[in-house]
Order: C-alpha cells, then structure tokens, then sequence
C-alpha cells in the first residue's frame, strides 16, 4: 500500500510528458466528447447536464405529440425549443402545461418575429416556465398575414393582453380571442409597426391645428428611399461571432418503428 | 379541373366567413351598423358634419375597397371595421379622430399642368 502511495506521488511530483499525456487520454475517455470548455469570463456558460434531460425530454414531447411537433433543437447551448405546426399550438401547450413531468403552468412571454422572405413571414414564440421543475420551454409556430392562429387565452389566462399585443403589432389575427382589439397604438392608427415593410416614419404625422383648435393628422411625404426596404442591417452586428457555433443544435425525432 | 388549377387553389384556413355570400352580408351588417350609428356620432362628438355628409363619407370608406375578391381580405378589413366601431361607439376615440376620416387639412394634389407647375411639381 505505502508502495503504491508513494509511486503515485513520485509521479504528482515529477510528471514525465509521458505520465501527462496518459492522464489526459483518460480524463478525455470518461467524459462527453467534443464539447469545447468556454473559458471567456464574459460569455455564459451553458449548463451540460440539464442540456441532456432537455434533449430527453424534447424527444419525450415529440414521441407523445408526433402530429404537431415538427423539429425539437436545442438553441445557445441550454435552451430547448418546439418548433410545431400552427394547428397544434393549442394541444401542444395544453399538454406542456398539464402532463406531470412537465408542469409548464407559467405563460411568460409571447413574442413575434418578421421574416419577410419567407412564405410564412410570422413566428410566434411562446415562452413557456415550469415553476415545479424550475425550467423554461420555447415553442415555436408559424403563420402568415391572413392565417388565423388559435388563442391559447383558455390555456393561459396570461396570454390575452400578449395576444393583443401580436394583434397589434404584426397583425396576426387570433381565433377565438375573447377581446382582440389595439392595445399600444393610437385609435385610428394604420399599419402594423412592427412589420418590416413598416417605414421607419410611418405612413401619417400628426400635429395641432392652431386654426381648427384640434389635432390633425396629414399623411407623410415619403422620401424615395424611405421606401426602399433594407430588411438586413447595413452592418455586421457581432463580428466576434463570425466563425461561431451554429446558434441551434437539432435534436434527432426520428420515429422508432415498432 | 386542371392540374394547374388545383395546385393554385390551396387549402387555407377561413378566417370568418367561408365563401363570398357570406363575406358580403359581414360587410352588409357592418354598413348597417356603421349606419345607424351615424346621428348618434355627429351628436357625441361635436363635429363640424351633418349626417348625409357621414353618409357620404361612410360609403367613401366602403367603396375604396370595391375590387377585392379575396374572401380572406374582405373578413381582415371587417374584422379592422368592426374594431374600429367599436372604438367609436365606445367613446374611446376623440373628436380629431373621427375629422381624420375627412381629410379637411389635406390639400388635393395638382393635377392638371399649370397648377403642378405652380406648385413646383414635376
């Protein structure tokens, strides 16, 4: 024993290259492979263990919902995303918030993205927040401008002023919302500003009439310029991220044959 | 029906109504109630307009959408006429916003030549 101790310090003291390298090769063999350790003190680290159980459990989700949920990625490192069919926003929720191992009972947000080249231009982000098991969930749709897509107002109660708010600014129509009407903008206010092809001015100025005792509203001059739509901007944004790791990781869903 | 025809008739979900009839009589419901509520918008809100002048106007706003056939379209824009309603009913919209639909501070652009001349238009 007392031999042994003291060969293992021998080699603590005076590490050959060769004792180094056959420490590493074994250090490397019992964990995961090819994760490369961010060591930046500004960037956030992303949490490897609860990465597994979200990838475990977006492959739970799609094998108990495989109609509705098209793609499960994994998005900066940690955060598990659903990207479903706009049918199935009602089911999908429903069950993320009622199934046992999920308990997803907090609507925080409900967001909407513009992307205009594409054939559906809308996505609408749900984030979703399971206080029991102290994670969040993203789920992902899609709709363009005339597709009506199903208020979740019956699986959150949180969801109706967010809904609005989507109304509002992108002017996605809401089925079966109980008071869909504006909630930032201006009574008579036209367009939805946040659409890309929204001018930065807007379409109408608004001033007081000293001679009509009353606020006017004029339509705006238009700049030809003003109506082209630079949809990217002029700049790169993050050109330390240029080389970087692709933002999402998929997860693989494929059905197992039975 | 042909190949090419099928493939540009897709399936899309309805937002109110499913065919054209029933469109027509949403815009029709909406005329009416913007209608009737007319004498009752001149009274509350003090403006500058007698009815048939909101008549006018009412039907202007109507008519500007003649030549869409888009069921989808017409039920956006009744969905937008009926929000709009109700804004006004509901007193949430205040005297300059019912004048807006007139335009009375918006000069007419020129048309003809001397007076695009006279205002430096090309």
């Amino acid at each position: 024993m007392a031999s042994i101790l003291r060969q293992f310090a021998k080699t603590l003291i005076a590490p050959t290259a060769r004792n180094a390298v056959a420490l590493n090769a074994v250090r490397f063999k019992s964990t995961e492979p090819a994760e490369v350790k961010e060591t930046r003190p500004t960037v956030r680290k992303a949490d490897i263990a609860a990465r597994a159980q979200l990838k475990d459990f977006g492959k739970y989700c799609a094998d108990c919902l495989p109609k509705y949920i098209q793609k499960v990625q994994i998005t900066a490192g940690d955060e598990l995303e659903l990207l479903i069919a706009p049918e199935g926003i009602l089911p999908v929720l429903q069950f993320l918030k009622d199934h046992h191992n999920a308990q997803f009972s907090n609507l925080v947000d409900i967001a909407g993205v513009d992307v205009p080249c594409r054939t559906n231009r809308f996505e609408i982000v749900y984030n979703i927040l399971s206080l029991r098991f102290n994670s969040r969930i993203r789920v992902k749709t899609y709709t363009d401008e005339l597709t009506p897509i199903d208020s979740c107002n019956d699986v959150y109660k949180a969801a109706n002023w967010y809904e609005r708010e989507i109304w509002d600014m992108y002017g996605v129509f809401f089925a079966n919302h109980p008071d869909l009407r504006r909630i930032l903008t201006d009574y008579g206010f036209e367009g939805h500003p946040f659409r890309k092809d929204f001018p930065l001015s807007g379409y109408v100025e608004v001033r007081y009439d000293d001679e009509r005792k009353r606020v006017v509203c004029e339509p705006l001059e238009l700049a030809q310029e003003f109506r082209k739509f630079e949809l990217e901007a002029p700049w790169e944004q993050f050109p330390n991220f240029r080389g970087a790791n692709p933002a999402s990781e998929e997860v693989d869903i494929k059905k197992t044959q039975k | 029906m042909s190949q090419a025809a099928k493939t540009a008739a897709r399936q899309v979900k309805p937002i109110l109504s499913l065919n054209k009839e029933e469109a027509r009589k949403r815009v029709l419901n909406l005329y009416k109630a913007w209608h009737r509520q007319l004498p009752y918008i001149v009274k509350q809100y003090d403006i500058p307009k007698n009815i048939p002048q909101c008549r006018e106007k009412l039907r202007e706003e109507f008519t500007k959408y003649n030549n869409i056939q888009d069921v989808r379209v017409v039920d956006m824009l009744i969905i937008k006429g009926q929000m709009e309603l109700k804004e006004v009913v509901e007193v949430w919209k205040q005297k300059g916003h019912i004048m807006t639909y007139f335009k009375e501070s918006q000069e007419p652009k020129p048309k003809d030549f001397i007076s695009k001349f006279l205002a430096g238009v090309n």
